[in-house]
């Protein structure tokens, strides 16, 4: 069978407080997809981005809070900061930093489920499989 | 503190190119602090290596680990055990560190991740500046605690040079820098006038002994008291 692109989403509590039906779109979709729940979008590191995509990711899309509306001033901007560190490895490596995206919502507000979830399945199954991650028959790790 | 930023990937690549189990070791204090060595910057690079080894068609095992001084040879006891099995170690620490651990593992090939730049301060968020070249004989109290060795583009002892514009070095003229670099001499004139100082300008510093600093060879400091 076919693998599935799998998208992980890092979503920001106060921009998306429920991912659970966006991930059921990606899967109508034709995705995988997974969601990590985040108090803020400033608790996301580089590394955490670059090992998702090492380990599980086809794509890897946080969604984050406007930068003129995180809860924590500056956490959005630092996020967006850490993102385009991690885009710039991408770079080197020779992968699309496109696999590496934030899409901004405002908190409080109705998202466009729909909308958001054709935006990641389009940029999901154009970028396809990722050719640095880990695939199945491949042994973990050791720390 | 060491400042030190991480080479280009393709020549970390081109250095580790032959090894299957790959140890990536870290330091968490000067070049975690320049956001260059530490543990998280040892998971980027791994993960960044494990994603760039696989597009190459090649498996390589990469273990991480990560202590607080890889220049001091008594923190060094978890980097060597973790390098046990593996085939290459590729430390991010200062090129010091770098030594110290080759020193603690003869046969296996350790390899620097990062450029050592200077010793500096951590300026701004983001920003660190060099501000002691290690000269072995320190003006400090002589200029108010502003190196004009070191934040001087011409290391000049008796200055300013007269190139400075509007507070500023002339090296700004020659090439581009942000933010732009003060007239050293400038601040200490300043640092001077605020102490109530201002004499000690009117004092010519005799040639410095170099000697003391790089050009007098490989330094080292002995001391009888703390030897074994």
């Amino acid at each position: 069978m076919r693998e599935k692109p799998k998208v992980v989403i890092l979503a920001c509590q106060q921009a998306l407080p429920d991912p659970e039906p966006l991930l059921q779109a990606l899967e109508a979709a034709g995705l995988t997809a997974r969601a990590v729940p985040e108090p803020c979008s400033s608790k996301i590191e580089a590394f955490h981005l670059l090992r998702i995509l090492a380990v599980e990711a086809d794509c890897v899309r946080v969604l984050a809070c406007p930068e003129d509306a995180c809860l924590l001033k500056e956490g959005s901007c630092r996020l967006g900061r850490r993102l385009k560190h991690a885009q710039e490895y991408l770079q080197e490596i020779g992968l699309e930093p496109e696999r590496l995206e934030v899409t901004r919502l405002n908190p409080g507000e109705a998202v466009d489920l729909p909308r958001l979830a054709a935006d990641l399945a389009g940029v999901a199954l154009t970028l396809g499989l990722n050719p640095g991650r880990r695939r199945v028959q491949e042994k973990e790790p050791q720390k | 503190m060491i400042v030190g930023t991480r080479k280009p990937l393709a020549e970390i690549q081109g250095m580790v190119a032959g090894a299957r189990r790959l140890l990536v070791a870290g330091c968490d204090t000067c070049v975690a602090e320049c956001v260059a060595g530490g543990r998280r910057e040892v998971a980027e690079l791994s993960a960044a290596l494990m994603m760039a080894s696989r597009m190459a068609g090649r498996q390589v095992e990469i273990r991480e680990a990560s202590v607080d001084r890889q220049c001091i040879h008594e923190f060094l006891l978890e980097v060597v055990e973790a390098a046990q099995g593996a085939e290459a170690v590729l430390s991010l620490a200062c090129g010091a560190g770098v030594q110290a651990l080759a020193a603690r593992l003869p046969h296996l090939p350790v390899f620097p991740a990062l450029n050592t730049q200077f010793i500096g301060e951590t300026a701004e968020r983001g920003l660190w500046l060099e501000n002691c070249r290690g000269c072995g004989d320190c003006l400090l109290g002589l200029t108010g605690g502003i190196c004009p060795i070191s934040r001087c583009a011409k290391s000049l002892l008796n200055g300013p040079c007269g190139g400075a514009v509007g507070g500023l070095c002339e090296i700004n003229k020659a090439k581009k820098f942000d933010p732009e670099v003060p007239c050293a001499w400038l601040q200490i004139y300043d640092r001077l006038s605020a102490l109530g100082q201002l004499e000690r300008l009117t004092v010519l510093a005799p040639p410095k002994d170099w000697s003391r600093g790089e050009a007098g060879g490989p330094r080292r400091v002995l001391r009888p008291d703390q030897r074994p």
